[in-house]
């Protein structure tokens, strides 16, 4: 690749991105889950003709790296010459091209216009879309039980065309509605990833004619190329040889037993294979990850360390095929991080997502001591309230999930009370939650001292403090109750988080990490959330004192 | 320093005049606009006292002391960003002081392995809890004891703040419990900000950000302005962040509604200049040094309530902007792969592009139009600063992998480098534009680029075609149309409380929630007719209510007009109209649900006819009805058609040079026809009409650029 080819490539980049982005606000705008319109758990991409994505807009990490995996599984279930301009493919399923089965993905052909019929369509690309939807049926309210088969988490839609070439096959339609809890709400979303892909084929096919398909096609090659690049002058900086780490999941919510995730890291010359094998097997309960969701853990990490080497770049690094094409990842079929049909997954895409990162990250620390932060708080501490509240005479489900502390770093303490790696979701304000709920939120603060000490301490976690006023189930989905962050370089360890109910009579009990239990009016539900681990070792005379920048 | 297309001594001013002030970080721009005049005047700014260089330009400016004077400043902005505000103590519900630095718990960046956010601008030593709390109705669960109030009290003022900020739980369903603590407070004279008075709206991070800033704004903002009115008393009007101006002891109370008010005065500037041009939707393209501004207004100003400004949150109603990182003194470089990239580094206006020859050195955008022949060495700050294109092609050479031998090698080697900066730049904006516009459900096709600001001229033909967009407006002064909005801004003020009512479909529940809403709405009404009447006496009102409405169970709100508009007379309780009745409330509240459904299917594509609706929020908008400014028209002293020229530039593309005219833009006045390509200079911005386009000036002065093949 010659200078001249790459030197206005960012130029192709912002177009096809611009794409992706006008398809995410188009969904955002139509969409009715609150979880895709204001937590935005979304993601949209455009792809070229070979099904290799060339732009992504994401708004939510575990989404990266797991939606070339969806096209792929949409271009295996249709035949090339199936594909007619109109058609939408859904899918859902985490073991064909999906990750858990709220997440609905949605991949559409982009042909060129008509032309009075005088020459025929050819294909330009695909654009897709990902929406976490809020209920998708199964056996709880929100669709992440704790299960132990796929069958019991939702309805499982394998690569299906829910529209041909504009006509939406209403018994398909039909059969989904009726298997979900809001059947008007996920009308509205599935209308919404539709409306989204409208107008990002119209977008590309306007793209395509004003460069031409052709030369589109030569620009989209130099945009992977340049990707790869990119990628591989940042990945250059890694010393050969080889790096491991392991940490584990406290268990997966039905055997008592921790868990496992190992990997081994071997680097020369600008390539990465990271190597999972040595995780442990896949197990009965939901921690369960689909190869999509822990090649997306990958990508995060490696998306987070081209933009560490380019620090000054503001300008959106492409994350594009040509990315990951110096890592290869290799995960043990039928292990923690490759489960096998039909085991249940809906917390392989929160849980075992984020602690995957932690585990990648520590590998490459010693290889990278400047970049790597310590462990983080390492879960999306999910909790569910349910139940039926008389005041407003309706059933309610309460979903949230709670931020914690991030691992210190070479560059300073860990950030307090924040999402982490592979979520960036927003809470629910506490006068939001009293207005929608029969609850009451008693306090909500940062938990001091949780992050780990070292010379520069990790994050704090948060306590989020839940009065109910009338009896509900409570599910909660959380890790590192049994064991810290781990810290990094001399640090300590972070505080491992605390479920804990207070009942209204005095009585104090202390929850397991994965449980369900039912609550009386009355009863204070407190999660505290854990710290991120501390990085270096405190100097005798206690912390440097360190700007927070 | 001042450029005028009038002579300053024969300057008189008539009694409709009005005079725009906006202060920027270079210059301070004043404009006077008359029926059929518009007068144009700059200054060097004082950034150590920008008062210094308003009222000394003012005082030049020799208008009566009659004149109303509207000023846009970035005072409120700027102490915001460089952290210059007061020491604040914040006090909250016991469990909740440290939801101001929690935020909603996102982390701003992405994909950083060390994310960081700005300290918080109440740190946790200064953040104080109160054992209180009142519940989602506004009933007290725990009672506010004096003894809590005292201890609170003593705590703050041990804390050495000079200011505090309350913010309690459910405040703004009853605010007792923050008066008391509010009292209490101004009672040992500490000064107080209560979000039951600045925000009175629900969720508690965002209003406690925005009570917070207020706090921390009030002693830098209150005293620039008392220096102001000094002087100029009860002439001066201020701009706030949605594009309307007001009394300045009002702004002095509530400063946080100016911190976006900089980027406003364009914007309503952009506006009236494509009205006046009979354009109606239209994106803004502000374009400046270091960022560049955009905005689509789909024939009236569009109002958002979440922002972030320097890394805090603010939730007020202001105007819709979105900011790109890449102005004309944006950098260029290479990565590690060859990609370009511009911006957001910016060489600023010291050094400055390497062309200005003050000892800049990285290629900019303005480095690159210099190159490429779309900025000419001769003109620049009125001929003041003699572009170097020697420098330039020199800086933008250094991003090419060889160096040239010779000097045509260098311009046949610095011309592909120079188009890639500028293809660079336009995708970056290009992109910027069109997703403001897809979030509204517009299509930018069928927009009209309004491009302002010293570069945005330059740029907007170029970009008009990367958008499919055929019409740019190029104002008549691109350079100071901030100040000519903020002398046409209009003189409003918004209020809004949340209520949280629920409108069931059946006619007899609807009842009593009518009777709740005009008791809400009564409140409000009678604030805004003392507050106007204080300020402005008894003058003539518009009052107009909306609703922001979701569905039960939704957490997203639309906006909904409610009943009709109504005039009153300010310090007057509103007159009783039919809305006042209960059975025309209620006809009102179920126009409100039927707009509701209305706008909700044409939004997102469905309704929910038979759910019930929401009343999140009431919000009320009191505008001093008085005869509009208007923008004056340019005079029609000139033949029409094409001037002369006044120079010729050789402008560059990929392939072949081109030479092209240069003509002065003062004297394109209306019914002047241009075909490109062409260059039109002016004092404080050049434009740039590509071949296959053509200008015309309608008669503001305004140029209309078309693309015709």
């Amino acid at each position: 690749m010659t200078a001249t080819d790459t030197l206005d490539i960012t130029v192709t980049h912002h177009q096809l991105a611009a794409i992706a982005e006008e398809m995410g606000a188009a969904l955002i705008r139509t969409s009715y889950s609150p979880n895709i319109k204001e937590r935005q758990d979304l993601s949209c991409a455009v792809f070229d003709r070979a099904g290799r994505m060339v732009a992504q807009a994401a708004h939510i990490p575990v989404h990266l790296g797991a939606m070339p995996l969806a096209v792929q599984a949409a271009r295996e279930a249709v035949a090339d010459d199936r594909w007619r301009a109109g058609d939408v493919v859904i899918l859902n399923d985490p073991y064909l091209g999906g990750t858990h089965l709220p997440d609905v993905t949605m991949v559409s052909p982009v042909f060129t216009a008509a032309n009075g019929g005088r020459r025929s369509r050819t294909l330009i690309g695909f654009v897709a879309s990902r929406a976490h939807q809020a209920d998708i049926g199964g056996m709880s309210p929100g669709s992440m039980p704790l299960a132990r088969e796929l069958f019991q988490e939702g309805l499982i839609i394998p690569p299906i065309k829910w529209v041909r070439a504009g006509r939406v096959q209403e018994d398909i339609l039909a059969l989904i509605l009726r298997n979900v809890r809001t059947p008007d709400e996920r009308r509205g979303d599935l209308f919404a990833q539709r409306a989204a892909h409208r107008v990002g084929e119209r977008r590309y096919i306007a793209l395509a004619e004003a460069i031409g398909p052709e030369a589109l096609g030569r620009r989209q090659d130099a945009l992977l190329d340049y990707g790869e690049q990119l990628c591989r002058a940042t990945l250059r900086r890694i010393p050969a040889g080889t790096y491991s780490a392991e940490d584990v999941l406290d268990d997966d919510g039905v055997d008592n037993e921790p868990v496992p995730i190992r990997v081994t890291i071997g680097a020369r010359d600008g390539e990465l294979r990271v190597d999972f094998t040595g995780s442990a097997d896949e197990v009965h309960g939901s921690v369960n990850a689909v190869r999509a969701v822990t090649v997306s853990a990958v990508s995060y990490v490696v998306r987070c360390l081209v933009g560490a080497d380019d620090a000054a770049a503001a300008a959106p690094l492409p994350l594009n095929a040509g990315t990951m094409r110096p890592v290869t990842v290799i995960t043990p079929e039928g292990s923690v991080v490759s489960a096998r049909w039909p085991h249940a997954v809906s917390a392989g895409n929160v849980e075992t997502a984020q602690r995957i990162v932690d585990v990648v990250l520590a590998a490459l620390a010693p290889a990278l001591p400047d970049v790597i932060p310590a462990s983080s708080y390492g879960t999306m501490n999910n909790a569910i309230i349910g139940g039926y509240d008389p005041e407003r005479e309706r059933s309610f489900t309460y979903y949230e999930t709670i931020g914690g502390g991030h691992g210190g770093a070479p560059q300073g303490p860990g950030l307090s009370g924040a999402q982490a790696h592979m979520t960036n979701t927003l809470n629910t304000p506490a006068e939001a939650l009293e207005y929608a709920y029969p609850l009451r939120v008693q306090a909500y603060r940062l938990r001091e001292g949780a992050g780990g000490g070292g010379r520069h301490r990790g994050g704090d976690g948060l306590v989020r403090e839940v009065a109910l006023d009338v009896p509900a189930t409570i599910t909660l989905l959380s890790e590192r109750r049994q064991r810290g962050a781990p810290g990094l370089a001399g640090g300590a360890a972070g505080k491992p988080g605390v479920n804990t109910v207070r009942r209204a009579d005095g009585g104090i009990e202390r929850l397991p990490g994965k449980c369900e239990r039912h609550l009386a009016a009355g009863d204070l539900l407190v999660v505290e959330t854990p710290g991120g681990g501390g990085w270096g070792t405190s100097s005798a005379s206690g912390e440097e004192p360190v700007s927070s920048g | 320093m001042a450029r005028n297309d009038e002579p300053w001594a024969t300057t008189s001013y008539g009694p409709a005049a009005r005079v725009g002030v906006d202060v920027g970080g270079t210059f301070t721009d004043f404009v006077v606009l008359e029926p059929g005049r518009l007068t144009v005047r700059k200054r060097l700014s004082t950034p150590h006292d920008p008062a210094e260089a308003v009222l000394h330009g003012l005082e030049g400016l020799g208008v009566g002391t009659d004149v109303p004077i509207a000023h846009g400043s970035t005072v409120a902005t700027n102490a915001l960003l460089e952290r210059r505000g007061a020491r604040v103590a914040l006090i909250t519900t016991r469990g909740f002081a440290d939801v101001l630095e929690i935020g909603r718990q996102a982390r701003p960046q992405l994909y950083d392995l060390r994310p960081t956010r700005p300290p918080a601008l109440v740190p946790r030593a200064l953040r104080f809890e109160v054992d209180e709390r009142m519940d989602r109705h506004g009933r007290p669960q725990r009672a506010l004891s004096d003894e809590q109030v005292a201890a609170v009290v003593a705590q703050v003022v041990a804390s050495e703040a000079t200011a505090a900020a309350v913010c309690l739980l459910f405040s703004f369903a009853n605010p007792a419990h923050e008066q008391a603590l509010g009292a209490a407070l101004q009672r040992v004279g500490i000064d107080v900000s209560l979000s039951s008075d600045i925000l009175p709206e629900f969720r508690e991070f965002e209003r406690t950000s925005t009570t917070v800033t207020n706090a921390y704004l009030r002693p830098v903002v209150a005293s620039y302005l008392e220096q102001l009115t000094a002087v100029l008393g009860s002439r001066l009007w201020v701009m706030q962040s949605d594009g309307t101006t007001v009394p300045p002891d009002r702004l002095a109370v509530r400063p946080v509604q100016a911190v976006l008010s900089g980027p406003a005065g364009g914007i309503v500037g952009a506006l009236a200049v494509a009205r006046a041009g009979g354009r109606r939707n239209i994106l803004t393209l502000d374009m400046g040094g270091t960022s560049t501004d955009v905005a689509f207004c789909p024939g009236a100003l569009v109002l958002e309530t979440q922002h972030e400004i320097g890394g805090v949150v603010l939730n007020l109603p202001m105007l819709a902007i979105h900011t790109v990182g890449a102005g004309g003194g944006s950098i260029a470089r290479r990565d590690v792969a060859g990609g370009l990239h511009v911006g957001p580094a910016s060489a600023g206006a010291s050094p400055g592009p390497a062309c200005y020859g003050r000892g800049g050195t990285a290629p900019t955008v303005t480095d690159a139009n210099l190159v490429l022949g779309r900025l000419h060495p001769d003109w620049r700050l009125g001929g003041e600063v003699r572009l170097d294109r020697a420098a330039a092609r020199a800086a933008v050479l250094s991003l090419g992998d060889d160096t040239p031998r010779s000097e045509r090698d260098a311009d046949a080697a610095a011309v592909p480098l120079a188009n890639a900066i500028i293809r660079v730049v336009n995708a970056h904006m290009a992109r910027a534009l069109r997703v403001i516009s897809i979030e509204r459900g517009y299509d930018p096709r069928r927009c009209a680029l309004v491009a302002f600001g010293g570069a945005g001229p330059l740029h907007a033909a170029a970009l008009a075609e990367a958008l499919d967009i055929g019409e740019v407006i190029v104002p008549r002064y691109p350079g100071v149309l901030s100040a000519v909005g903020t002398a046409l801004a209009e003189v409003e003020r918004s209020y809004s409380r949340t209520v949280m009512l629920t409108v069931e479909r059946g006619a007899a529940e609807q009842a009593a929630v009518a009777a709740a809403l005009a008791d809400a709405y009564a409140d409000l009404e009678r604030q805004a007719s003392s507050e106007l009447r204080a300020a402005l006496g008894p003058v003539r009102l518009e009052l107009r209510r909306s609703l922001d409405c979701r569905y039960q169970g939704q957490s997203h709100e639309l906006l909904v007009t409610a009943g009709r508009t109504r005039r009153v007379r300010a310090g007057r309780g509103p007159a009783r109209k039919p809305e006042d009745k209960p059975g025309a409330e209620l006809q009102a509240i179920q126009a409100a649900v039927r707009s509701f459904d209305r706008l909700h299917r044409r939004r997102y594509g469905y309704d929910q006819a038979d759910r019930a609706v929401e009343i999140v929020t009431i919000r009320l908008r009191a505008r001093h009805l008085q005869p509009g400014m208007t923008l004056p028209e340019a005079p029609r002293d000139q033949p029409g058609g094409a001037p002369a020229t006044a120079g010729q530039t050789v402008l560059w593309d990929d392939a072949q040079p081109v030479t092209a005219p240069i003509f002065e833009r003062e004297q394109c006045g209306p019914g002047t026809h241009l075909v490109g390509p062409a260059l039109i200079v002016q004092a404080d911005a050049t434009t740039v009409l590509p071949g296959g386009w053509s200008a015309e000036a309608d008669r503001y002065g305004s140029l209309l650029l078309r693309r015709y093949a």
